[in-house]
């Protein structure tokens, strides 16, 4: 009898704490800004059931604009979380240990946009002539600083909207090329956009992020966790419609109309050659060797950190 | 009523309205200002020039006997002293009427004393009507030429009468026989009046 | 006038507690291995001070000029205001409700309205520490300014004083105290709303402010850089709210109970 009692405790007991590993639990996929097209595929896995099909059960939370994710992963806060890739290797600097598994962006959406009638040709004007950039400081904001110089241009706080764009002809503003841009001609303004990237800064953007020691003692959520975002990202590529509703549901500041412009602009900054061949989401250590080599000359971070400590691609 | 701060409910009140001074049972002096300041007050407020009413505040000050605290701030005042500044505040107008609402009560019996004794001088000084409010007998005794006494709420006039004692008041008066004679009128007077 | 302790014994006792609440927590972090991007040690604070002494002088100015400007204006403003509301009960009761409004506006909120109509900049940040230190300029001061003693008011109206007389000569002065009171709570909120609108408008670059420091240090997560702006930009209110308090010891010396302890 006690034998018995024993064994059912011990049972009990075993499956409480392995019941991580069933995956019944709740987990949190934190995003870094508002539901916008940079997020379509975690919705589409989430309304056509993708999560539950791998055992996992996601609610989608949206952070504070500007929070940083990564401290939420660190702390645990949240198991799952989206940021940029320099963000993780500052976050690994600073002594957190997080990884990427699944990258959204093969090329970096963020850019300048800037009003066409200033006839600008490149980033180099924008930075060369008299007026206000609103931008936050980021380590792309750092590299355009260094290779344009500090220019005449007065740099200030973004604030989110583009309602200081719109008012103002002589300011320029970050934007995320998928975004801002669609928002302003809606707005029957003139915008123009610069990519970044085509300045020589291409990190990983809308990484999805957890902690090494998840990827250590449960590599099997971390691969069910990037198959799902694999499959719903597939489906968002082929049809963003049902995913853009429910991001418009709670995101009514853009219209539905934009959710699909911006959908399709951001496809080929998503799907390419590279992840034809590896998957959607894959990464190589080449680039993140490349982004902390910048990262270190921009003096972002003090000492270099090895590409393939910072990720992972669970196959 | 008299000062123009109030309203008969009947009857009227009829004098001239220029200078007239008043002096509170509180001193009320301007705590940011010094004594001397504080005294050239009035003059300030009726456009007097600057060296005219410190002039004018100067004398009345040394006439009350606070020539070496001029410079002092009331906080640095007993309170003897800052009724002392008070009225020669109300002095340094030359009023033709000055009123006075027990202005003495809050002191202490000595204090007050003396400063009935300077009043009458400066009254004798000055020549102006004086109108004192008190509640005690030998105070009114002691000051008055004439007491008028009031009942309570509504008040009415109970006796009027002139008080007979020589016109120089002296503190070795208090002690005379006279003295508490006439004290005594005030306190039946007043008992009459359900005071 | 009562004993006021030397200035060592003044002094010592906070510095003490000072001192031994950085050593602990530089104990704790070292102790418990905690994280530097959550909590810095002390040291390292200290170090990111020693060797950047002059960059944060600049940011200190840069910030503290905004402060300065704000509070100013706050107070001027503020007690114009008030002036004006005590003149007539018709104005105050249509007015004084919006005052409010200054006191409960989030910045964040009309940032981008100070970006488009001031610039980024010192102008934005000022008005923005104009907008959160201008209320309890405004209250205190009327407060001040309707609560003066009703005899002082009678001598004066006995001896014939004009309206203006009676705002300049007794009541101003009279509410000294209150505005004191007013601008101690003022100065803080200056510092506070100045660095919230670094935050949000101030502009990057060469001397740039400590707000701008700290979102700066925050997203590139140098938390040493980040303490060391915060504790920078405390003893800039701190050094403020002494300036008041000074201004407020020298102005009511002779005569406010409360300056005499």
């Amino acid at each position: 009898m006690k034998i018995a009692t024993g064994l059912l405790i011990g049972t009990l007991l075993a499956g409480l704490v392995c019941g991580c590993d069933r995956g019944g639990d709740k987990i949190e996929l934190t995003l870094d800004w508002k539901p916008e097209p940079e997020f379509g595929g975690f919705f589409a896995a989430q309304k056509a059931g993708a999560f539950a099909q791998h055992g996992l059960d996601v609610s989608i939370k949206t952070a504070g604009e500007g929070a940083d994710t990564w401290q939420l992963v660190a702390t645990g806060k949240t198991q799952f979380a989206t940021t940029a890739a320099d963000q993780v290797l500052i976050a690994r600097r600073g002594g957190a240990d997080v990884i990427a598994f699944f990258a959204v962006y093969q090329t970096f959406p963020q850019g300048i946009m800037v009003h066409k009638a200033r006839g600008f040709t490149g980033l180099a004007d924008v930075f060369a002539h008299q007026g206000t950039l609103l931008a936050e400081d980021n380590s792309w904001l750092h590299f355009l600083q260094k290779k344009f110089g500090p220019g005449q241009v007065k740099i200030s706080g973004y604030s989110g909207g583009i309602a200081e764009f719109l008012a103002k002809p002589d300011l320029s503003q970050q934007c995320f090329v998928t975004s801002e841009p669609i928002l302003a001609k809606h707005q029957a303004s003139d915008p123009q956009t610069f990519l970044i990237a085509d300045e020589g800064f291409n990190p990983y953007t809308t990484v999805v992020i957890c902690k090494g020691d998840l990827w250590r003692t449960n590599p099997n959520r971390v691969k069910a966790m990037a198959d799902a975002c694999r499959q719903g990202w597939r489906s968002y590529l082929d049809d963003p419609a049902p995913a853009n509703q429910a991001m418009h549901a709670q995101n009514p500041d853009m219209d539905l109309s934009t959710f699909a412009e911006a959908a399709a602009a951001q496809k080929p900054l998503i799907e390419t050659d590279q992840t034809r061949s590896s998957g959607l989401g894959s990464m190589t250590a080449q680039r993140w060797d490349a982004l902390a080599a910048q990262l270190v000359e921009l003096g972002v971070i003090d000492k270099t950190i090895q590409g393939e400590d910072c990720f992972v691609n669970p196959q | 009523m008299i000062a123009g701060l109030d309203q008969p409910t009947a009857g009227s009140v009829e004098l001239d309205r220029r200078g007239i001074a008043f002096v509170f049972q509180d001193a009320h002096l301007l705590p940011w200002r010094t004594v001397l300041d504080n005294a050239a007050l009035p003059l300030e407020l009726m456009g007097v020039s600057r060296p005219r009413r410190l002039e004018a505040a100067r004398g009345a000050l040394q006439q009350i006997g606070l020539a070496d605290a001029m410079q002092r701030y009331p906080a640095q005042l007993s309170g003897g002293m800052k009724m002392r500044v008070s009225l020669a505040r109300a002095l340094v107008t030359e009023p033709k009427l000055l009123l006075l609402d027990e202005p003495f009560a809050a002191l202490d019996e000595i204090t007050r004393q003396k400063l009935d004794e300077q009043l009458r001088a400066l009254w004798a000084a000055h020549g102006m009507t004086v109108l004192f409010v008190t509640h005690s007998t030998a105070e009114a005794t002691f000051l008055a030429d004439r007491a008028v006494i009031l009942t309570r709420r509504p008040a009415r006039i109970v006796e009027d009468f002139r008080i007979d004692l020589p016109g120089e008041r002296t503190a070795a008066l208090r002690a005379d026989a006279r003295f508490a004679a006439v004290t005594r009128l005030i306190y039946n007077a007043l008992e009459r009046g359900g005071a | 006038m009562t004993d006021r302790p030397g200035i060592f014994r003044q002094i010592l006792p906070p510095l003490m507690v000072l001192i031994a609440a950085t050593a602990a927590t530089e104990v704790w972090v070292r102790l418990f291995h905690v994280r530097m991007f959550l909590f810095p040690r002390p040291s390292s604070v200290l170090r990111f001070m020693a060797a950047h002494p002059a960059d944060l002088l600049v940011s200190l100015w840069t910030t503290a000029k905004a402060a300065l400007i704000g509070f100013l204006a706050s107070a001027v403003v503020g007690v114009i205001a008030a002036i004006a509301l005590c003149g007539s009960s018709l104005v105050r009761r249509a007015f004084y409700p919006y005052t409010v409004f200054f006191q409960t506006v989030p910045i964040v909120a009309i940032a981008p309205l100070l970006v488009i109509w001031f610039d980024a900049g010192l102008t934005s940040v000022a008005v923005s520490a104009f907008i959160v230190s201008l209320f309890p300029v405004i209250a205190n001061t009327l407060a001040g300014l309707m609560s003066t003693d009703a005899a002082l008011e009678d001598l004066f109206r006995l001896y014939g004083a004009s309206a203006w007389a009676r705002l300049w000569k007794l009541k101003l002065p009279a509410a000294t105290p209150n505005i004191v009171t007013g601008l101690r709570v003022a100065a803080g909120l200056a510092v506070i709303g100045t660095v919230v609108g670094e935050f949000l408008v101030g502009v990057f670059g060469a001397g740039e402010g400590l707000g701008v420091r700290i979102v700066s240090a925050k997203k590139m997560g140098r938390t040493d850089e980040l303490f060391a702006a915060v504790l920078i930009a405390s003893l800039l209110g701190l050094a403020m709210l002494a300036a008041v308090n000074l201004a407020g010891r020298l102005l009511l010396r002779h005569w406010h109970a409360s300056e005499q302890d």
